[in-house]
């Protein structure tokens, strides 16, 4: 085994074990999801009002790609902030290489959940009676959960990686940001500072447009 | 001189007023280097710096040959560090923590790991977060050492451990010294237990080196004098480290590179001393930080 897989691998446990347990709730999580989405449309008269009642557990992914996507990222490195990054320091390996590897190994975490859903969108879909006018898409609401999750896991990871001054930089945008959005209202601006914010964040080609939109397993 | 560790005018500036300040280190190839100093001297600062975990402000390091910070991953490889607070990560089982570092260690010895487990008495399963102070420092010594190192960097290892395991630690460093002439540099303020393991001493205070020399020269050079009648100082065959008044008269002289044929010295400038003190490390230790932060 090459040096550098032995090193990744090593680091995979570890992620492994500090994350296991939320891993394998939101396994079970998502696999329950599309199963009980096509259990409440069942019955219902029309294709409009099955799509509606599968649509209405849509937001219920993005939420969970988006916290997943989070907290795998903060598990990936809250025990290093705690040891002040000694030990990561002190091993004999470039600092980028460190991160890539830690980067690399919450990703493939984040294929377990992914593919409890996949296992749940492929059962919902073949045990569903769905109308003859509508399709199942567990792939594509698969993937698009799994990139959802890899966005979130990117961006956490990304300002988690960084120095506690960048973190107050960050955090100092978004206190800006109310400060602005206060100062405008007291001066009766109708300027909607947060939606344009929040177009520009989800709108595509947004940086997190992924989140917004339609989530459904089955559509037209 | 072959030095394992090499600064010079080593400067690092963090702010909140303290500061290293132009420091030249030089630890012996093989040697082991106690690095004394009383708390807030910078000592474990110095170390960080000397391993790449901080980046010095101005001046050159090398480290087994190798510039640093710019050579870490080499240098680390043949390093092993203990540093003053447990770096190990709390939520893995000791075996968890050894393959971890196993990993990443190239020369890691698992037979040696696994015969210093045993003779720990290091419980396998057990999460270090949950482990005691002692077992702590032991895991901390058996991975330093267990990835044969040319050069063990260790920070204060067995502060609060108690002395059995103390003993247990340091008999460890010394066999593994003994079998394979690595490098130690060993920070402490247990200044006796240095005295009876290290052969260089280094001591820091303020940021600053203020004495570096061989245990030998400074056991047996450094004395406290009695002198009665003592005028200037002119022409010393000895250095004079400090000149303060003594509470029986006379004056009390702390002084370097003493040596019994010196004595007439004191003769021929009209003084009389009374008598010479030999001070152990820990006396010359005060004596040497107390003349400094006088000058100073």
């Amino acid at each position: 085994m090459s040096r550098w897989l032995r090193m990744w691998r090593a680091l995979l446990k570890t992620q492994w074990t500090w994350t296991r347990g939320m891993l394998l709730g939101a396994a079970v999580l998502v696999f329950a999801m599309p199963l009980l989405s096509v259990r409440t449309a069942a019955g219902v008269d029309t294709e409009v009002a099955f799509i509606r009642m599968v649509q209405r557990w849509g937001v219920g992914y993005a939420i969970v790609a988006g916290a997943l996507g989070l907290f795998v990222a903060i598990a990936a490195w809250s025990s290093d902030h705690r040891l002040k990054h000694i030990y990561a320091l002190s091993l004999p390996i470039a600092r980028w290489r460190y991160v890539l590897m830690r980067f690399l190994a919450g990703a493939v975490l984040l294929l377990l959940p992914m593919a409890a859903l996949l296992a749940g969108a492929v059962v919902a879909s073949h045990n569903a009676s769905i109308p003859a006018t509508l399709r199942a898409y567990p792939f594509a609401l698969t993937f698009r959960f799994l990139f959802a999750a890899l966005v979130a896991y990117a961006i956490v990871f990304a300002v988690s990686a960084g120095t506690e001054r960048t973190a107050r930089y960050i955090l100092a945008m978004i206190g800006l940001f109310f400060v602005a959005q206060l100062v405008l209202i007291s001066v009766g601006s109708h300027f909607d500072l947060s939606g344009h914010v929040a177009d520009v964040l989800f709108a595509r080609p947004g940086l997190l447009s992924v989140f917004s939109g339609r989530w459904s397993l089955i559509d037209v | 001189m072959c030095f394992a560790v090499e600064t010079r005018d080593l400067r690092f500036s963090p702010g909140k007023g303290f500061e290293i300040s132009d420091l030249n280190m030089h630890v012996p190839s093989g040697s082991v280097y106690g690095f004394l100093g009383p708390n807030g001297a910078g000592k474990t600062t110095t170390i960080r710096l000397l391993l790449g975990l901080l980046p010095p402000s101005a001046g050159s390091i090398a480290v087994l040959g190798e510039a640093m910070p710019s050579r870490h991953a080499r240098v680390m490889a043949r390093t092993g560090y203990v540093p003053e607070r447990p770096h190990v990560y709390p939520t893995l089982t000791v075996t968890e923590a050894l393959e971890l570092h196993a990993a990443f260690h190239e020369r890691w010895d698992q037979a040696w790991a696994g015969t210093l487990l045993r003779d720990f008495r290091l419980p396998g399963g057990r999460r270090v977060g949950a482990m005691s102070k002692g077992e702590t420092g032991k895991l901390m010594m058996l991975l330093a050492l267990a990835q044969r190192p040319d050069l063990l960097v260790l920070d204060e290892p067995t502060d609060g451990l108690d002395p059995v395991v103390r003993r247990d630690v340091l008999e460890a460093l010394l066999g593994y010294v003994a079998s394979c002439n690595a490098t130690v540099l060993i920070s402490s303020h247990l200044v006796h237990e240095l005295e009876r393991i290290c052969d260089w001493i280094g001591l820091m205070d303020r940021g600053s080196l203020i004495a570096e020399l061989p245990m030998e020269q400074f056991r047996g050079g450094i004395k406290r004098l009695a002198v009665i009648d003592a005028g200037e100082a002119k022409e010393a065959p000895f250095t004079v480290l400090a000149r303060r008044p003594s509470a029986a008269g006379g004056e009390d002289w702390l002084v370097r590179g003493w040596s019994s044929d010196m004595r007439g010295y004191f003769g021929s400038h009209g003084a009389t001393l009374r008598s010479v003190i030999d001070l152990d490390l820990e006396e010359g230790f005060v004596e040497l930080l107390r003349s400094f932060r006088e000058v100073a």
